[in-house]
């Protein structure tokens, strides 16, 4: 809490550089409080006192029907170390957000890049970049899975008819883990793409048109262009579409618990549809906190590292 | 300084966003339940889901006949899918907002965490004997019933005739004649499968009951579950020979139920396991579909059919609804409501009125007649509902090519885990 408030008080401070500090810190925080109190209720509300109830289920024996039946320490934690398929699922939750982010990523340089030339229609396409953005994710992901349904499946049928799938039912895509998964990396990006390619669209407007009549004047070629000029001017808005991808493909269930949702064992789970199934079908409440709780650290170390390593908030 | 503001907000970020998902689970503590009793008015919630596209409708007539027979009492109906009952009831269990009526499967977690009223303490004892006995012991609890037996379901195997005389089957009544059968079935090709095998998460402890009950092997009892047994290892053994010797569609390991069902009732399918609803389904979906209603094959011919009865429970809450609930029961249960109830969704009564008043009803008739073979689910084991959600999660596997014994061991470690 307090930690908090002293972050958040730093902000004029930090924000003035070159400006000569007042000096009485006290009053400060005290003139700034109606000011940032709002903030400061909504972050312990919606942050710190969801985490802390999360973190209190984590420690408790909480039965089936959901009654609290006293503290157990850290044995909920132990349940999930000890759970067989812990690791793997873990190594797939990584695979999950790094194929994921990488291909959204590269497909939307592709994209900003094309939707910043002046073309006729550029209105429209840039318009039908940003629809399925409108459209809910579960939305996306069942017409997806039902055009990937053996026997009556869209998708299936036209791959039987081009004759790609010679089995008249078609192939069960959401049957199978590896295949299930590898769909379901595809709906991802597809519905990451819309903010991503825009984040970047963005940038690449504010890429100084002089610079690159410049680098036209000195004879670079495009591509010589496109990555010692373009890119680096770009690395504002690719390294905070990178954040925030991480972050929301790593905590996104929908697109999994409908395309693996039918599959037995573990073998397409990530650790957000493992929590699902500890609450959903297990109604272990304690454990699934306790992997939330996991899961929630993960995150933290992940984007630690990141803005560690990258330093996204750098200028250039 | 300024690094470290950075870094703190980019983990708030994350925090922030982490939190949308990991809070699901955070019922809401405050407020009690159904706190609207304004006067002298009581106001009962019903938490219930829907069975059919008729169940809202159904349950609404109900009300508003009780509400005009009992004015000063109120119901608050709720209507879920199957799906989400479960952790919607545990929500709002842990959240103090249990409803005071619920429809559910399982019972004996909320029985063992004292929340229940026993069933005769609401409901008079003449509704309590018209009950078929079978049907209370199934939903006892050492000898204490908990649950008021609402309806009934047996399974049974429906035929594809057409499928079965174009490729010169009969209807089995073992199991090798239904090898037999369905790969021959199987055989005519163009997508069309032999059996139906739903082993997907849906109801996978449906047809591993079929299977591992057939096969001369059982669940448990009350005491004790047993899955991980040589019994129940014949029947998993011959699922995955019906598997590889390709009498089944494609992926039977994830396949569920209804969507099965339905390919089924556009005649893909030779022969699937079904419930009296099913009748119904056919009748709306395909009503030139040629078929016959057998009893399910097993190991030996000897009949066997599996029961599910559904439950309605009272919560105990604050104690101050008995009065009301019991007056909302015996409404329910009295003939003239109940019945026309049951025959509109499809199922089997549990009272010995109601099985009286449907006795001469043609379409239940094969599963009535299979009723007194039925076995039940140890769904008064507490342990039962993590044995159900395991069979869910993992019997499918069978389909996968992994070891059956391996599958065993497994549902009956994560049932003893609890």
């Amino acid at each position: 809490m307090s930690k908090t408030t002293k972050q958040k008080t730093s902000i004029p401070a930090g924000a003035a550089t070159g400006r000569p500090r007042s000096g009485t810190g006290g009053k400060d925080l005290l003139d700034a409080l109606p000011w940032i109190a709002p903030v400061l209720a909504l972050i312990v509300g919606v942050v710190f006192f969801p985490a802390g109830v999360m973190f209190y289920n984590s420690t408790r024996d909480i039965s089936q029907s959901g009654i609290d039946k006293g503290p157990v320490g850290f044995d909920n934690y132990l349940e999930v170390f000890n759970f067989a398929y812990f690791w793997p699922i873990f190594g797939r939750t990584i695979v999950w957000v790094l194929a994921v982010v990488v291909l959204t990523v590269l497909l939307s340089l592709a994209l900003a890049q094309l939707l910043n030339k002046a073309f006729p229609g550029r209105q429209l396409v840039r318009l039908a970049v940003i629809v399925p953005w409108a459209a809910s994710v579960v939305m996306t992901t069942m017409v997806i899975y039902y055009g990937l349904e053996p026997y009556f499946g869209i998708i299936n049928k036209f791959l039987v008819d081009v004759g790609l799938i010679d089995t008249p039912e078609g192939f069960g895509w959401t049957r199978n883990a590896d295949t299930a998964f590898a769909w379901s990396i595809v709906i991802a990006v597809f519905v990451s793409l819309p903010f991503t390619t825009y984040t970047i669209l963005a940038g690449l407007q504010g890429v100084p048109g002089d610079a690159i009549e410049a680098a036209k004047m000195d004879g670079a070629s495009p591509s010589r262009t496109y990555f010692s000029i373009v890119l680096p001017q770009l690395r504002g808005a690719i390294s905070v579409a990178v954040l925030i991808n991480i972050i929301n493909v790593f905590n996104s269930l929908p697109i999994l618990k409908v395309m693996t949702g039918s599959i037995p064992g573990y073998d397409a789970d990530t650790i957000m549809t493992m929590i699902f199934k500890y609450i959903q079908n297990q109604h272990k409440l304690d454990v699934a906190s306790a992997l939330s709780v996991v899961a929630f650290v993960i995150v933290i170390v992940i984007v630690a590292i990141y803005v560690k390593v990258v330093k996204p908030m750098k200028e250039v | 300084m300024k690094k470290t503001l950075r870094v703190g907000a980019m983990v708030a970020t994350a925090a922030l966003a982490t939190m949308t998902l990991a809070s699901c689970g955070f019922g809401g503590g405050a407020g009690e339940g159904g706190g609207d009793a304004s006067g002298s008015a009581v106001t009962l919630n019903l938490l219930v889901p829907s069975y059919s596209d008729n169940t809202q409708g159904l349950w609404e007539d109900v009300i508003a006949g009780f509400e005009d027979a009992n004015p000063d009492i109120k119901v608050k109906l709720e209507v879920q899918s199957w799906d989400n009952l479960d952790s919607v009831i545990t929500t709002k269990v842990s959240g103090n907002q249990a409803p005071d009526i619920y429809n559910g499967g399982p019972f004996a977690g909320f029985a063992a965490d004292d929340l229940l009223y026993t069933t005769e303490e609401v409901v008079s004892p003449e509704t309590f004997s018209d009950f078929q006995d079978t049907f209370i012991d199934n939903a006892s609890v050492d000898g204490t019933a908990y649950g008021l037996p609402l309806i009934a379901s047996a399974r049974a195997l429906f035929v594809n005739n057409d499928l079965l005389e174009q490729a010169g089957a009969k209807i089995p009544a073992t199991w090798d004649e239904l090898l037999e059968s369905a790969k021959k079935v199987s055989a005519l090709g163009n997508g069309i499968a032999g059996y139906g095998m739903p082993l997907g998460s849906e109801e996978a402890q449906a047809e591993a009951a079929v299977w591992l009950w057939g096969g001369g092997g059982t669940f448990g009892d009350a005491k004790t579950i047993t899955v991980d047994t040589p019994e129940n290892l014949v029947g998993a053994a011959f699922i995955q020979k019906m598997v590889t010797e390709g009498a089944t569609q494609a992926d039977a390991g994830s396949t569920d139920r209804s969507p099965l069902m339905d390919i089924f009732v556009q005649g893909k399918i030779g022969m699937q396991v079904g419930l009296p609803p099913t009748v119904g389904q056919i009748a709306k979906g395909n009503p030139d579909l040629n078929y016959t209603i057998a009893p399910i094959p097993t190991q030996d011919g000897s009949a066997l059919t599996v029961g599910v009865a559904d439950h309605l429970m009272a919560f105990k809450n604050d104690g101050t609804k008995q009065e009301a609930i019991t007056k909302f029961f015996d409404y329910y249960f009295s003939p003239e409501v109940y019945v026309p109830w049951v025959q509109t969704e499809g199922f089997l009564p549990t009272t010995k009125s109601g099985a009286e008043q449907l006795n001469g009803e043609e379409s239940l008739k094969p599963f009535l007649d299979a009723l007194p073979a039925a076995e039940f689910y140890p769904s008064t084991n507490a342990k039962w509902s993590a044995t159900d959600a395991a069979f869910k999660a993992l019997f499918g596997q069978l389909a996968q090519g992994k070891d059956a014994a391996g599958v065993l061991a497994e549902i009956q470690a994560q049932s003893d885990a609890g």
